[in-house]
């Protein structure tokens, strides 16, 4: 039960790297927040100087309103849960479990209530005498979760805490995570590199990229309406396909010759961003793309083409309908609705309608073809 | 991969027990010898079977004072046993300290430090022992277990071991620790000696035997009898002077002087291999 303020947080290492630049973020109690970013963003460093496990070099970081940066973890009131669990390998399950109570005074009987409350929530009642090295991955991963929820911490943080399990045990522990989470109502900071993860888990979804905050939202607000073009890679799966645009005489000229009249907008768009998913097959001589099937990739429920635009070297990732039977080097003519175009301009920044009362937008295609 | 073939496991039971047979065979001798009057024992044969004496030889060792000495051996065994825990205990407690402050705290001068106790690998008691005697001596600690015990104290080795294993711990697990509310005690004392345990036990044995089997310094500093080792009396008993040496006092020394040593081992090797077996890490 914990409000979470970090402002203008910054770390840099005594090695003289500037791992976090300016972090801001407010965090609401009960609340959800998943960061994701690419390797070496500063994800984890930012976790370990929430736990108190780095120092903050600039910034201030407040629990409930109240200056920590000079607290030690334990005085934090916190929890961690590492990526290899960190058990402690002499303990029993029970020991674990029960080791932050014992330090702080809890008395033997209070904290084996506890412990026993706690493994029956997680299941691990048949487990607690048995030693980490006795448990499959699963369970230690429980068992760390336990470790962290017998405290009744303020903050859950978590450190990438599936990426060491097996698929169908991951979606099982995401969702008994998202469960626990809700219904303890604990404020918790989620680190992970896994898309599914991400959307699925967060309230709210922060993206980092080299030390900074790149945009903060809910899942769909990042998906649907990327403030930048990196935030917009890096949320989907597949990628976004991004194509260059270039100023011609009848409007904004696409690689391969489609050419589209872009009016309303602030700025000076320099590339176009659609998703594999909203590209459809149109009939239509007004289609956006022409493209040739480079390579396919069934998935069952969809199929992904791997293309490339008509006679340039440009690449466009499809989703098409898995029943849909392609042949490699066949050609496609795609369109995507109107506002499922994203527009950026030469320093990434995510361009907007200038008003959307107009009815229907002011972007058009003018011809598929020269 | 064990290669059966009956012909060889006759060969290597024989080179087994043949091996067995040279190494108990002094300490047969001892054993018998001191069961046989000291007239006995000077008749040229040497007996490899039991005399008449009995355990009356040990009895009277470990009661009157023997020869010379003026001390019994119970004194002499206590006193071994005084330096070489003292020794063992006190190598293990600084080393654990020494290697927990270089792994696991930052400071200035941290790597000096660590080189500094490196190279005093080099300067075994031996090759110190005239600056050594002088600060003992200086210290008025001459003839005193703190005189024994003291200058044998550090040990470089073990520091070095300590290390070596506190290197292998997982860093995470320092800071599950710290998220714990385990302060720098208390990780010591609940998480890092706990899994040192194994290291524990078998720098015990090694270091044990290290300080039961000193020689030369406990040599040098004793001049009172009553601080004198078991190991450095053997010595002196066995030099007889103009008497006759009373080989079944000796060989009855000797045998009660293997016996701790022997204890040591046989109660840490459970430990250790058990710690081998079913590692924690
Ligand atoms: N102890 C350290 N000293 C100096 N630099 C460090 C230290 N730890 C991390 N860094 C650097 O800080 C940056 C951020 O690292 P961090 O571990 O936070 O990345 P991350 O986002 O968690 O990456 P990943 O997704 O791979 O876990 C990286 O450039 C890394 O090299
Ligand atoms: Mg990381």
């Amino acid at each position: 039960m914990a409000t979470l303020t970090l402002d203008a947080l910054n770390k840099r290492y005594p090695n003289g790297n500037a791992a976090l630049l300016g972090i801001d973020l407010s965090v609401e109690d009960g609340e959800m927040i998943v960061i994701v970013g690419p390797s070496g963003c500063g994800k984890s460093t930012l976790l370990r100087c929430l736990a108190g496990l780095e120092t903050i070099s600039e910034g201030e970081l407040k629990i409930d309103g109240e200056r920590v940066n000079e607290r030690e973890p334990a005085e934090r009131d916190i929890a961690m849960v590492f990526q290899n669990y960190a058990l402690y390998p002499h303990m029993s399950v029970a020991e674990n479990m029960a080791y932050a109570l014992k330090n702080r005074g809890v008395p033997k009987p209070a904290r084996e209530a506890k412990v026993r409350e706690t493994a029956r929530v997680l299941g691990l009642e048949a487990l607690l005498d048995r030693r980490p090295r006795q448990l499959s991955g699963g369970q230690r991963q429980r068992v760390a979760m336990g470790r962290a929820i017998v405290r009744e911490p303020k903050v859950f943080l978590f450190d990438e805490p599936l990426s060491n399990l097996d698929a169908a045990l991951r979606v099982q522990m995401r969702l008994e995570i998202r469960r626990l989470q809700k219904r303890l109502g604990t404020t918790a900071i989620y680190v992970t590199h896994d898309q599914v993860e991400a959307m699925t888990l967060a309230d709210r979804l922060v993206v980092m990229n080299a030390g900074r905050v790149e945009q903060i939202g809910t899942p769909m607000t990042l998906y649907q309406r990327p403030a930048t073009r990196f935030v917009a890679g890096f949320i989907g799966s597949p990628a976004m396909n991004f194509l260059p645009l270039e100023q011609g005489a009848a409007g904004w000229r696409l690689p391969g010759g489609a050419c589209l009249e872009l009016e309303g907008f602030e700025g000076r768009p320099s590339s176009l961003g659609v998703r594999p998913e909203h590209l459809r097959e149109s009939d239509a001589e007004t289609a956006l793309f022409d493209v040739r099937v480079e390579l396919i990739e069934p998935l069952g429920a969809d199929t992904l083409a791997y293309c490339r635009l008509d006679g340039t070297a440009t690449p466009l990732v499809v989703r098409l309908d898995g029943a849909r039977q392609l042949d490699e080097g066949e050609r496609l003519r795609l369109d995507a609705g109107i506002d499922r175009l994203h527009l950026f301009d030469a320093e990434g920044r995510r361009l907007e309608r200038r008003s959307l009362d107009h009815g229907r937008a002011p972007l058009l295609p003018l011809s598929a073809s020269l | 991969m064990r290669y059966r073939r009956p012909g060889l496991d006759l060969l290597s039971h024989a080179l087994l027990l043949l091996s067995i047979a040279m190494f108990l065979f002094p300490v047969w001798m001892a054993l018998t010898a001191a069961t046989h009057t000291r007239a006995e024992l000077y008749t040229g044969i040497a007996p490899l079977w039991f005399g008449g004496e009995g355990i009356d030889n040990f009895i009277a060792v470990l009661r009157d004072p023997v020869g010379r000495l003026g001390v019994s051996v119970s004194q002499l065994l206590f006193n071994s046993l005084v330096m070489a825990l003292g020794i063992a205990v006190g190598k293990i407690v600084i080393a654990i300290l020494a290697a927990y402050a270089v792994v696991f705290f930052r400071f200035r001068g941290r790597m000096l430090c660590f080189w500094a106790i490196f190279v005093t690998l080099m300067l075994p008691v031996e090759v110190r022992i005239m600056p050594t005697y002088q600060v003992v001596s200086d210290l008025g600690l001459l003839n005193s277990y703190a005189g024994l015990i003291l200058p044998l104290i550090a040990s470089a080795t073990a520091t070095f071991l300590f290390r070596q294993f506190y290197l292998t711990v997982p860093p995470e697990l320092l800071e599950a620790a710290r998220v714990d509310g385990a302060g720098p005690w208390k990780f010591l004392c609940d998480i890092l000696l706990p899994l040192s345990k194994t290291n524990v036990a078998a720098l015990f044995v090694i270091m044990f035997l290290y300080g039961w089997n000193q020689y030369l310094w406990p040599l040098m500093i004793t001049t009172d009898t009553a601080y004198t080792t078991a190991v450095v009396s053997l010595k002196q008993m066995a030099t007889g002077g103009d008497n006759l040496v009373p080989w079944q006092t000796v060989m009855a020394t000797a045998l009660l002087a293997l016996l701790p040593p022997v204890a040591v081992i046989v109660t840490m090797q459970r430990y250790f291999v058990k710690g081998l077996v079913d590692s924690e890490k």
